[in-house]
């Protein structure tokens, strides 16, 4: 009688799309944290620093039930290496997110004026990038539904697409922004570029991590 | 009061207990999915199992009744002019029967307080050989037909998760990755209750029709299941062009359907789980009430109706004495099985445990379940399968045989030496 019941696992995809939405939680977070910066809000800065950290920290937890809950003899209708590496990398955004919050706190110092239309479009273009792979990832639970094939899975592919298509808008930007610093390097002190060139290469690793996990989602639901 | 008659009450009373016990435990795995999903309410889910699991008992039940009555033992081992027995033959083979009964009902009770996955049918075929073994030997047996037994065994969930994925694949390309898949499911929902009302009349009609024009042709046969059919089909289009509108959420409208499909599902199951379980309970007692009256057990003379009809009220005693209780918990414990994948699982078991009974082949409806829920998720259904209680499954088998056959060799030597 207890046999059916102990049939079923517990089923991977609603934690999932949990962690995609506590992932994006990081992320949301990455423009008011530049604007306290460029705006020498240091407070500020701090409080949202705090913040982040405690976000991704919820992430990581999440991921980590994940697994928990992920034995080698439960049998998932998607690869379990494919679904353990998309969890990964969309793990790595909320960490990138981090290490961000972590660069601006170290040196707080006025930003050259000139830079900064140019940063805060580079840094919305991120978070373009990041919203679009919510929307593909919080599909997953209805693709389940679908199991797997149809149009729902067509639409989530043309999600994963278009997150490609917005990360290379913000490579970019990317290198207008970095190009930009480089012209005004001679004024600024040398360990404020180093800085900035280190922040502004964090701030691209978050559209990195959000097109791979994209390409990952894509492998996941496709294969077989 | 003879030794005889002692012996057939007891035999009689291990008799009803299995068949409450089937009732009771078994019946929660056919109705649970359908309590589970909402598609059924705990009341009418008892009702519509008590109704199919009576008319699988007493119309289908036939088939592996003959098989647990009369197909595993040589009978003929143990007639009045048997060599090795003498005259005691069939009072031998009467106390081997109530010893197999005994010996299932107590190994099933234990294993149900332990909460291990054990088959009544597995029991009592254990139970059966046991007997065999230390009364006669080992060419009391038919070994050809414990075999083909066994081979059900495996085959039985094998092919219920054959035709489960198969059904699964048919609904998930003809509905849910259709581009509307609302109004697939109107096209597609009334087919499927025409083909489940085909196979569960076409599975009793047979017998119902013997009953009326003696032996009715084969085209009478598929004409009234056809018809009905017809008639399910015709009812089903009218209740689902009932709600005709473009659904917010298509997902969840063909969820809904499908949730009323699975009642009919759920029919379907009990129907088969009474035609293949009754046997369980009312295939030793049948010998033992024959050897009683008649003084022997001839294999030609067919199982008395009221047996098989006993045994249904038996089951039924059962699931409204308790299977109830456990109808809800198995229901409360298996939401993942949606109504698209209840459906296809219960329609695999259903039709897979049908054409075993038909061929006297007494199978575990338990297991045969088991194998068309894994044929789901192979077939990209389920969020998540443990594949542990495969297992399980296997190692229930290997502790049932020679635990119930044990118990019915002790106890059968325990009865012979106070009653013969």
């Amino acid at each position: 009688m207890r046999t059916i019941h102990q049939l079923f696992g517990t089923s991977p995809f609603g934690p999932l799309v949990e962690h995609t939405q506590r992932v994006h939680a990081t992320v949301e977070l990455v423009r008011p944290v530049l604007d306290a910066y460029l705006d020498e809000d240091w407070g500020r800065l701090e409080e949202l620093y705090e913040e982040i950290s405690k976000r991704e920290h919820k992430a990581d937890v999440q991921k980590n039930q994940i697994r928990d809950h992920l034995p080698k003899f439960l049998f998932l209708p998607v690869d379990r290496g494919d679904l353990l590496s998309y969890l990964k990398e969309q793990d790595a955004i909320a960490d990138a997110t981090e290490d961000l919050a972590v660069m601006l706190t170290f040196r707080p110092r006025p930003t050259p004026h000139i830079l900064k239309p140019m940063i805060r479009d580079f840094a919305d273009q991120v978070v373009r990038t990041s919203e679009l792979l919510v929307q593909a990832g919080s599909a997953l639970a209805d693709l389940f539904e679908a199991s797997f094939g149809g149009p729902e899975v067509d639409r989530v592919l043309d999600m994963v697409a278009e997150v490609n298509q917005q990360e290379w808008e913000a490579d970019k930007r990317q290198r207008t922004v970095t190009r930009a610093l480089l012209d005004e390097a001679d004024g600024l002190d040398p360990v404020s570029v180093f800085l900035w060139m280190r922040t502004l290469n964090v701030l691209g690793r978050i559209a990195n991590h959000a097109e791979n996990t994209g390409d990952l989602l894509r492998m996941m639901v496709h294969r077989r | 009061m003879s030794a005889s008659t002692v012996a057939l009450a007891i035999g009689l009373a291990s008799a009803a207990y299995m068949a409450w016990n089937i009732g009771a435990n078994d019946v929660a795995n056919a109705m649970g999915t359908s309590v589970g999903s909402g598609a059924l309410t705990l009341a009418g889910a008892v009702v519509l199992a008590g109704i199919f699991e009576f008319a699988g008992a007493s119309l289908v039940g036939t088939h592996v009744t003959e098989t647990i009555r009369t197909g595993i033992l040589d009978t003929s081992a143990f007639a009045s002019n048997s060599p090795i027995l003498g005259p005691e033959g069939p009072r031998i083979l009467l106390l081997g029967m109530v010893s197999a009964l005994l010996a299932a009902g107590l190994w099933l009770q234990l294993a149900t307080s332990l909460g291990l996955p054990v088959s009544t049918t597995h029991s009592i075929v254990g139970a059966l050989v046991g007997f065999a073994l230390v009364s006669v030997g080992s060419h009391s047996v038919r070994w050809g037909v414990v075999a083909k037994v066994s081979a059900s065994w495996v085959l039985s969930p094998i092919l219920g998760a054959m035709v489960a994925a198969g059904m699964f694949l048919f609904i998930s390309y003809g509905i849910l990755r259709r581009d509307d898949p609302a109004a697939a499911t109107r096209v597609l929902a009334p087919h499927l209750v025409a083909a489940v009302a085909f196979l569960l009349v076409l599975s009793f009609v047979y017998k119902v029709l013997r009953g009326i024009v003696g032996s009715p042709p084969w085209w009478s046969v598929l004409g009234v299941a056809a018809t009905v059919a017809g008639l399910a089909f015709l009812a089903s289009k009218a209740l689902i062009e009932r709600g005709r509108r473009r659904p917010a959420q298509p997902f969840a409208y063909v969820e809904r359907v499908f949730g009323r499909l699975q009642i009919v599902t759920a029919c379907y199951v009990a129907f088969a789980h009474g035609a293949n379980d009754v046997a369980n309970a009312v295939g030793p007692a049948a010998a033992v009430v024959q050897i009683h009256s008649l003084g022997a057990l001839p294999p030609n003379v067919p199982v008395p109706e009221w047996i098989l009809v006993a045994g249904g009220i038996g089951i039924v005693i059962g699931l409204a004495t308790w299977g109830y209780k456990v109808i809800a918990t198995v229901g409360r414990a298996i939401t993942e099985l949606t109504p698209t994948r209840g459906f296809s699982a219960e329609f695999g078991t259903a039709t897979t445990v049908l054409v075993a009974s038909r061929m006297g082949l007494p199978v575990s409806t338990t297991h045969t379940l088991v194998g068309a829920v894994i044929g789901v998720g192979l077939a990209r259904g389920l969020a998540a399968i443990n594949l542990r209680t495969i297992g399980r499954i296997v190692n229930s088998w290997i502790v049932t045989l020679p635990v119930a056959g044990a118990l019915a060799a002790g106890l059968f030597e325990l009865l012979r030496y106070f009653l013969a």
